[in-house]
C-alpha cells in the first residue's frame, strides 16, 4: 500500500497513501488547534441535529401498519408447518428420533459419524433439556428452508439479471450486518408474537450465505457445460434448472451448510422475546439467574446440535461415499422395537437430570476461581483500564491522573508527545516511508485525544483517505456518505464509543488471534486442542460468556472487552492458519532447495503469501465484534450496543433501526477497507 | 401458616360483586410467563384459580418489555405482575391506544433501594446508615469510577433510580448500569465470594436478597415532598435526597377479555397476591430446586381458603 515515497522530488511524486495521511495530518492539526474556540469541532451540537430517529420511527410505523394484514397473514400459514414440526419432533418418542439420527449418520459418514449422532443426543437426552431442544429444532426445521428458498432466489435472481447484482449484494450485507435485534421490534410488530417472529429473524440472517454461494457456484459451471445445454435448444429455465443449478450442486450445498448454522446461531437470539419455550429462552432464564454451570449445560446442547448438523451436512455436501443402507435399516429397526418394547417404563425426557450434578460442579468451580484468584485478577483489570483502555478512550489527556498514573497531565506534555511523535514520524520518513511517518503522528495524536472525543472533520477526513487509499474515490465518497448520515442523526457520539470498544477488541485479537494461528499452523498438536475451542466459542449462545467474564471482572468495559474478543478472535485463528498452512508446495520447494531456514520460510514466503486470507480473516474478525458488540451490551456498555438493547425494551422502532444502520455502516466501510487492502495485496502478489 | 393464608387479599369484598358469565370457555386464556421467578409463581396461581373456575389455561413465554403488543394483538390475554419501576414506555403507548387495559393492583408488596451483601457493613462501619457512604465511598472505587464509589445501578432499559439518589444526596459515587439482572446477580455473587465492596440498586422480592444476605441502606423517607421540593430533605438544593418513590405492582390484560371470559376477567382483577405467600414458595423453588407447578399446587392445596372466595365470588 505505502510504496516508499521518494521525498527529495518533491510533493509532485507523493504516493496516494501519503497525500492522504498529510491531508489527515493537516486536518487533524487544525481541529486540535481549533477545539478550545470551536467546541462543536469534537461534540456534534444537539442544535444541528436532525430528528432522523423520530422519521425513521414514525415513517416506518406507517410503512409497517400498512403491510402488516398481509404479513398477519403469511404468519397465520407460518404456524401450520410449526405445528406439524412441533408435533412430529415432540411427538416421536426420544429413542426414535436418537436411533434415527444414529442410523442417517452411519449412512452418510460411517462409524464416527453414527457415535456422533448417538454420543451427542444422548448428551441433550441426559442434560433435561430434551422437549426446549426439539422445540428450537423444529423452529431451524422450518426456517432453514424458509432461508433456503429466499437466499436460492437473491442468487438466481443476481445470476439472471446482471445489473441488479451489485444492488442485491448490498441487501446481503445489510441482511448479514444489521444485528437481529435492531429489527426484532419492526417483526413483532408485522408478525404478531410467537415464533413466527424468531423463525424470520433467523431466516433473514440465514439466507445471505446460501444466496453468495449459489450466486458462486452458478458463476463456476464451466462455458462448455452451459453452451451444451443451449445447444441441446432448452429454454433459459430449462437450462437454469437442468444443467446450470446441478453443476453447481456441491457449493450450493456449502450453502445449505452454512446457512443450517446461521439459522441456528440466530434462533438463539431471537428467544429474547420468548413466545416458545426453546432452548434460547432456558439459556437466558439461567443467565438472570447468574447460573453459570446451567447456562453452560444448556449451551452445550446447541453446540452439540450445531456440530451434529455441520459435519453431517457438511458430509452431505462434500462426500460422494454413502454407507450400507442395511445397517442403516438394522439401527431404524432396532429403535422401532426398542420403543415399542421399553416404551411405558422408559423415564420422561424432561425429568432426566443426570448432569445437573456436573453443572453444580462447573459453577462451584467458577465461584473458587475467582475466589482464589481475585487479586490478581483485579489488577489485571486495573491496569488495563489504566494503561490501554481508558487513554484509548478518553485520550492521555484525560486518562493520566494522580490515582491512576500517579502524576497529571500537563499541555507542557501534550506539547513533548506531539514534538516526540513529530521526530520519531520525521524519522521514519527521513528512511523513506513518508506515509509510515505520517501516520505515526496521527496515532500519537489519537492517543493524546483519545479516540471518544475525536473531532468529527478529522474523522470524516481521516475514513475518506483510509476509503482512497484502499478502494480508490467510490469508496471515499461512500465511507463519508455513510458516516455523514451517522453524524447528522445524533448517535454519532455512541458510534465512537462502539467503535473505540470493537476497535480496541480488534486490535488485540488480531495480535492474539495471530499468534495462535502462526502457533497452529506450524504444530499440529497446538492445532488439535484449538479446533474444538473455535468450534465451541463460535457455537455456544453467545450469553453464556458473559456470566463468567461479569463473576470475574465485574460490570464494565473490560469485562464487554472479554465478551467481545473471546467470540471475534476465532475467525483471526482460523484464517491465519488456514493462510499460513496452504502455500503452494513449487513456492515451498523453491525456498527449500535456496536453503531457507524454517523461520525465513515463514517470514518471507508464507507469511507474505498468506497475507490476502489473513486480512479477510481479520475483516470477519471486525464483523464478529460488531454483532457481539449488541450482545455485550447486556453487561453495561454504553454505544451503538446499548442504544439497540435499549430500544427493544422500549419498543422504539425509530431509535432501533437506525442504531442498528449506524452498526451496519461501521462494519460495512471497515469490511470494504479491509477487502480494498486485501484486493491489493492479492493483486501486488499475482493471485 | 396463619400468614400464608392471609395471602391473598380479597380485595374483593371492597367493590360490588356478582357472579359473570363464564364466556368462551373452550377457548384457553393464554398468560404470560415473563423472566423472573416471583412472576412465574403469580401467573401460575391465578392460572391455577382459572382452572378451578373451569376455563383452559396456556402459559406463553414472553419478553418482560415486549410482551405489550401481544397483548395488544389478543396473542396473550393477561400478564400478572407488571412492577412500574421498570416497565416500558410501549405499555402507556398500549393503554392510550386502549388495547390494553389494567387489571388492578397486584398487591405485592414491593421495596426498591440502594442495597449491599451483609459483609459490606464491615467495609463501611456505620451502615446501614445513608451518611455512612460520604466517608467510605473510596472503598467502592474501581478503575472506571475512580476517584468515586461504584454504584452498580438498574440496566439503563429500567431507568437511573440509583443515580438520581447519588446526584440528590450529594454522594461521591458514579452509578454503572448493569446492562441485565443477570449481570446484578453476577455482581452480588462475586462480592460475596470474594467479599468485596458492593453497593447495588437492588429490590425484594427476589430471591437473591435472602441468598445473598442483602441490606438496605437507610435513606430518608420517599414522600411525595421529595420528588418535587428540592427544599425538601438532607439536600436543601435538590430533589430525590430520600429512598425511592413506593414501587406499584400491577395487572393487565387484553381489553376483549372483558367480553371474552368476564369471569375470568373478574377473577384475574380480584387477584391479589402478597410478599409472604410468594418469597417462601421463590425459596423453594429457586434455592430448594423445586419446579413451579409442584410448588404452586402444593401451596394451592394448603391455603384453598384465600383463594377459593375469589373464584367463587366470580362464578356463583
Amino acid at each position: 500500500m505505502s510504496a516508499p515515497a521518494d521525498v527529495s522530488s518533491g510533493f509532485v511524486s507523493l504516493t496516494v497513501g501519503a497525500k492522504a495521511a498529510l491531508i489527515t495530518l493537516v486536518v487533524g492539526a487544525i481541529c486540535l488547534i481549533l477545539e478550545p474556540y470551536a467546541p462543536w469541532l469534537v461534540a456534534w451540537p444537539k442544535g444541528w441535529v436532525l430528528p432522523t430517529t423520530d422519521w425513521v420511527g414514525s415513517s416506518l410505523t406507517w410503512f409497517l401498519e400498512g403491510i402488516k394484514p398481509v404479513a398477519r397473514m403469511f404468519s397465520d400459514v407460518m404456524r401450520y408447518p410449526m405445528d406439524w414440526a412441533n408435533f412430529v419432533l415432540n411427538g416421536t418418542p426420544w429413542p426414535l428420533v436418537i436411533g434415527l439420527v444414529t442410523a442417517l449418520g452411519w449412512y452418510l459418514g460411517g462409524l464416527s459419524m453414527a457415535a456422533l449422532g448417538f454420543l451427542g443426543l444422548s448428551f441433550v437426552l441426559a442434560s433435561g433439556y430434551w422437549a426446549e431442544s426439539m422445540n428450537t429444532l423444529a423452529l431451524v426445521a422450518v426456517s432453514v428452508p424458509l432461508a433456503l428458498v429466499m437466499g436460492g432466489a437473491i442468487g438466481i435472481l443476481a445470476n439472471e439479471v446482471p445489473r441488479v447484482k451489485n444492488a442485491l449484494q448490498a441487501l446481503l450485507d445489510i441482511m448479514q450486518t444489521v444485528p437481529t435485534f435492531a429489527y426484532l421490534t419492526p417483526l413483532l410488530l408485522l408478525f404478531g408474537f410467537g415464533p413466527v417472529v424468531g423463525l424470520i429473524a433467523s431466516a433473514i440472517y440465514a439466507a445471505p450465505p446460501m444466496a453468495r454461494n449459489v450466486m458462486l457456484g452458478l458463476e463456476r459451471v464451466e462455458p462448455e457445460v452451459k453452451e451444451a445445454a443451449i445447444m441441446a435448444g432448452g429454454t433459459r429455465m430449462q437450462q437454469l434448472f437442468q444443467v446450470e443449478i446441478p453443476s453447481a450442486t456441491t457449493q450450493i450445498m456449502v450453502g445449505v451448510n452454512q446457512c443450517l448454522m446461521a439459522a441456528l446461531s440466530m434462533v438463539i437470539i431471537a428467544a429474547v422475546i420468548g413466545g416458545f419455550n426453546d432452548i434460547g429462552w432456558e439459556v437466558l432464564l439461567t443467565m438472570r439467574k447468574a447460573q453459570f454451570g446451567e447456562a453452560l449445560l444448556a449451551g452445550m446442547v446447541i453446540v452439540v446440535f450445531a456440530v451434529i448438523i455441520d459435519r453431517m451436512s457438511g458430509a452431505l455436501a462434500t462426500e460422494r461415499k454413502r454407507y450400507d443402507r442395511r445397517v442403516f435399516w438394522a439401527l431404524v429397526g432396532f429403535a422401532v422395537l426398542f420403543t415399542v418394547a421399553f416404551w411405558s417404563s422408559m423415564p420422561n425426557a424432561s425429568d432426566l437430570t443426570l448432569l445437573d450434578p456436573v453443572a453444580d460442579a462447573v459453577d462451584q468451580s467458577l465461584t473458587d476461581f475467582t475466589r482464589t484468584n481475585g487479586v490478581w485478577l483485579d489488577a489485571l483489570k486495573n491496569n488495563s483500564m489504566f494503561y490501554v483502555l481508558l487513554p484509548l478512550r478518553i485520550g492521555l489527556d484525560q486518562a493520566v491522573l494522580p490515582f491512576t498514573w500517579g502524576f497529571s497531565w500537563t499541555s507542557d506534555m501534550s506539547q513533548g508527545l506531539f514534538l516526540f511523535g513529530a521526530v520519531v514520524g520525521a524519522l521514519i520518513a527521513w528512511r523513506g516511508n513518508l506515509t509510515g511517518g505520517l501516520a505515526f503522528l496521527i496515532a500519537i495524536g489519537m492517543l493524546e485525544t483519545g479516540i471518544a472525543n475525536l473531532p468529527w472533520p478529522f474523522v470524516l477526513t481521516g475514513a475518506a483517505a483510509l476509503g482512497w487509499v484502499a478502494g480508490g474515490p467510490r469508496l471515499a465518497m461512500l465511507s463519508v456518505g455513510l458516516l455523514s448520515t451517522i453524524l447528522v442523526s445524533g448517535l454519532w457520539d455512541r458510534a465512537l464509543l462502539s467503535l473505540y470498544l470493537s476497535g480496541a477488541a480488534v486490535f488485540s485479537c488480531a495480535i492474539v488471534g495471530g499468534g495462535i494461528g502462526l502457533l497452529s499452523a506450524v504444530s499440529p498438536l497446538a492445532w488439535k486442542i484449538v479446533r474444538p475451542i473455535c468450534d465451541m466459542l463460535q457455537t455456544i449462545p453467545l450469553f453464556v460468556f458473559l456470566i463468567p467474564v461479569l463473576m470475574v471482572f465485574q460490570i464494565g468495559e473490560f469485562s464487554a472487552f472479554l465478551a467481545i474478543c473471546a467470540y471475534a478472535v476465532v475467525p483471526m485463528i482460523r484464517y491465519t492458519r488456514h493462510g499460513l498452512v496452504n502455500t503452494p508446495d513449487e513456492m515451498m520447494e523453491a525456498a527449500i532447495a535456496s536453503g531457507a531456514t524454517e523461520w525465513q520460510i515463514m517470514r518471507d514466503i508464507r507469511g507474505p503469501y498468506a497475507a490476502p486470507t489473513i486480512l479477510l480473516g481479520l475483516n470477519q474478525t471486525i464483523l464478529y465484534a460488531f454483532a457481539m458488540l449488541v450482545i455485550a451490551a447486556l453487561i453495561g456498555t454504553t454505544g451503538l450496543g446499548q442504544s439497540i438493547y435499549l430500544a427493544l425494551g422500549q419498543a422504539d422502532i425509530g431509535l432501533g433501526i437506525s442504531a442498528g444502520a449506524a452498526m451496519a455502516i461501521l462494519a460495512l466501510i471497515a469490511d470494504r477497507m479491509v477487502q480494498g487492502f486485501a484486493e491489493e495485496r492479492r493483486k501486488a502478489l499475482g493471485l | 401458616m396463619q400468614k400464608l393464608s392471609l395471602g391473598i387479599a380479597l380485595t374483593a369484598l371492597a367493590g360490588s360483586v356478582h357472579a359473570a358469565d363464564m364466556g368462551a370457555v373452550d377457548e384457553p386464556i393464554k398468560l404470560a410467563i415473563n423472566e423472573w421467578t416471583g412472576q412465574h409463581i403469580t401467573t401460575h396461581v391465578a392460572g391455577e384459580m382459572l382452572k378451578a373456575a373451569g376455563y383452559k389455561v396456556e402459559y406463553a413465554t414472553a419478553g418482560m418489555m415486549n410482551q405489550f403488543q401481544a397483548i395488544a394483538d389478543g396473542d396473550i390475554h393477561a400478564t400478572l405482575e407488571i412492577w412500574s419501576s421498570n416497565v416500558s414506555d410501549e405499555y402507556a403507548k398500549k393503554i392510550a391506544e386502549g388495547n390494553v387495559v389494567e387489571l388492578g393492583d397486584l398487591g405485592l408488596d414491593a421495596k426498591e433501594g440502594i442495597a449491599y451483601p451483609a459483609h459490606v457493613a464491615e467495609l463501611c462501619p456505620g451502615l446501614p446508615a445513608w451518611e455512612a457512604l460520604k466517608e467510605c465511598a473510596q472503598n467502592f472505587a474501581t478503575a472506571e469510577t475512580i476517584p468515586n464509589g461504584r454504584l452498580v445501578d438498574y440496566p439503563a432499559d429500567w431507568g437511573t433510580p440509583g443515580a438520581d439518589r447519588m446526584t440528590g444526596l450529594e454522594l461521591p459515587f458514579k452509578a454503572v448500569p448493569a446492562g441485565s439482572e443477570g449481570a446484578l446477580i453476577a455482581e452480588l455473587r462475586a462480592s460475596t465470594d470474594r467479599k468485596s465492596p458492593l453497593l447495588i440498586t437492588f429490590w425484594q422480592p427476589h430471591w437473591a436478597m435472602s441468598a445473598y444476605d442483602v441490606k438496605f441502606v437507610d435513606l430518608p423517607a420517599g414522600e411525595e415532598a421529595c420528588f418535587n421540593d428540592p427544599a425538601w430533605g438532607p439536600n436543601p438544593n435538590a430533589i430525590n435526597d430520600c429512598d425511592f418513590s413506593p414501587t406499584r405492582i400491577f395487572k393487565a390484560g387484553w381489553v376483549g377479555m372483558q367480553d371474552k371470559w368476564p369471569a375470568a376477567y373478574e377473577i384475574l382483577s380480584n387477584y391479589a397476591l402478597s410478599v409472604e405467600a410468594q418469597q417462601p414458595m421463590m425459596g423453594e423453588i429457586d434455592v430448594d430446586g423445586g419446579s413451579v407447578e409442584d410448588v404452586v399446587a402444593k401451596w394451592m392445596a394448603d391455603n384453598e381458603g384465600s383463594w377459593r372466595p375469589v373464584v367463587d365470588a366470580a362464578t356463583k
